[in-house]
């Protein structure tokens, strides 16, 4: 390409551009891509100095249009500049979120209770509970990136990829009222409250297991009469907390604050019980349970039960706060 | 200029390079029913009314020729080598509904409320 045209000046810019243009450009299409910028930034370079432009300076002027290297590169090759776009934004947003939701809490729940049961001390739980949680966590974010970022780049400059997401139809808009406390959910919790306070009832003054020859009580006896009438009366109060919540006919922070003590209120104390070994009845499992392992079993059937109601208390609590916010905004 | 007069100059920009963008590739197609090459094409487009920067153009033949709508050819005659491109058959098509398409909008726009 002896070009006689070219003016006699330091080229080693404009060859040093095309280098930083081509470096990134698939091998194949390298030579054709540097041949025609090569030109483009000649005929450019003429026009100028036609115009009377010193040749240094017009080769700047020129090269400087162009601007940066790799921008024009991806834009020759059709290389998106985005790590995800706006075709697959939204599909990898909503997985992102739908798996924050159902995973960390999952995780953490599981490490904590198998440090638990490993008779690890609180100080581990707590700190291999937060790490890993934050691990899986990180995990996920980069994961579901990468997966996008690949499906972004598996078929650039074609449509989107059948199969991949569902398109969007109006089955999926989200229920308006989801947060209203509806009729039907009240009558649920009242029978279940009416119920539970029944088997308890029964549980402590007739037993509901038969076992040689005779009723147990599920748990510990003991707790008649003062705990369990300390647990009735609070079932009493959550009955009316669920009346309340259903003539408000919404959550508020305040009735999620209310959901909150009330959820503390039996967690705390059964917990505290279940420690004490003072929750259920040890007669019954020492029974059921082969006399070498019933200890044994009966210590991680407390640690289960124990994790049981946290989770369920604590998922209550947030559920509460989410409707009190959705039914607030 | 104050700030907000900045920022609405961005803005204003923005928005006419958004309503441009589409009239370039139409032109492009027009201009290369006759073969042109890349800065031929920039010198016409300008020519013509159409601001057009390289870095917009250079790419744009590239995208247009990998989706069939232009053709090119290594002309090798003169002294400097030049990639010459030509409107497909497929490319014409596709002038002709854009045209017809931008002629229709320019009837509705006319057709708006006018301004005071």
């Amino acid at each position: 390409m002896n070009d006689t045209r070219t003016p006699p000046v330091e080229t080693t810019l404009t060859e040093r551009y095309i280098q930083a243009v081509t470096r990134s450009i698939p091998e194949a299409q390298r030579g054709d891509v540097a041949a025609e910028l090569r030109g483009l930034i000649a005929d450019q370079l003429d026009a100028r100095i036609e115009e009377g432009e010193p040749p240094a300076a017009a080769e700047r002027a020129v090269l400087t249009e162009l601007g940066d290297p790799d921008k024009l590169a991806a834009g020759m090759i059709d290389r998106p500049l985005h790590l995800i776009g706006p075709r697959y934004y939204l599909d990898w947003w909503r997985l992102l979120k739908l798996l924050l939701w159902i995973v960390p809490p999952i995780a953490a729940f599981g490490i904590a209770l198998g440090q638990t049961l490993a008779g690890a001390p609180i100080g581990a739980i707590i700190g291999s509970t937060i790490g890993g949680t934050i691990t899986v966590i990180v995990h996920l974010a980069f994961w579901t990136a990468l997966v996008f970022f690949i499906i972004e780049r598996s078929e650039a400059g074609g449509t989107k990829a059948e199969g991949v997401t569902d398109p969007w139809t109006l089955d999926d808009l989200p229920e308006l009222h989801a947060s209203r406390a509806r009729f039907a959910d009240m009558v649920v919790s009242l029978v279940f409250l009416a119920l539970a306070a029944a088997v308890l009832v029964w549980d402590q003054l007739f037993g509901l297991v038969y076992l040689d020859d005779r009723w147990m009580s599920f748990l510990d006896p003991g707790l008649w009469p003062w705990w369990m009438g300390g647990l009735l009366i609070v079932l009493a109060v959550e009955a009316a907390f669920q009346v309340v919540l259903y003539v408000n006919r919404r959550w508020t922070i305040g009735l999620a604050a209310a959901n909150t003590v009330l959820n503390l209120v039996v967690a705390v104390p059964a917990i505290w019980l279940l420690s004490q070994d003072a929750l259920l009845n040890q007669d019954f499992w020492l029974t059921v349970v082969p006399a070498p392992d019933a200890e044994k079993v009966y210590g991680i059937l407390s640690v289960l039960t124990g994790f049981g109601i946290g989770a369920i208390a604590l998922w209550d609590t947030i559920d509460g706060f989410l409707k009190a916010r959705r039914a607030g905004s | 200029m104050s700030e907000t007069d900045a920022t609405d100059a961005d803005g204003r920009a923005i928005h006419l390079q958004e309503l441009r963008r589409g009239t370039v590739v139409l032109a492009c197609l027009r201009l290369l029913a006759e073969p042109g090459y890349g800065y031929g094409l920039l010198e016409a487009l300008q020519a013509r009314g159409f601001d057009t920067d390289a870095n917009t153009l250079y790419p744009l033949l590239r995208r247009l020729e990998k989706q069939g709508h232009l053709t090119s050819e290594w002309n090798t005659d003169e002294a400097r080598p030049r990639k010459f491109y030509r409107t497909s058959a497929e490319g014409l098509r596709l002038a002709q509904a854009l045209t017809d398409d931008f002629r229709s909008i320019a009837v509705a726009i006319d057709a708006l409320p006018e301004e005071d």
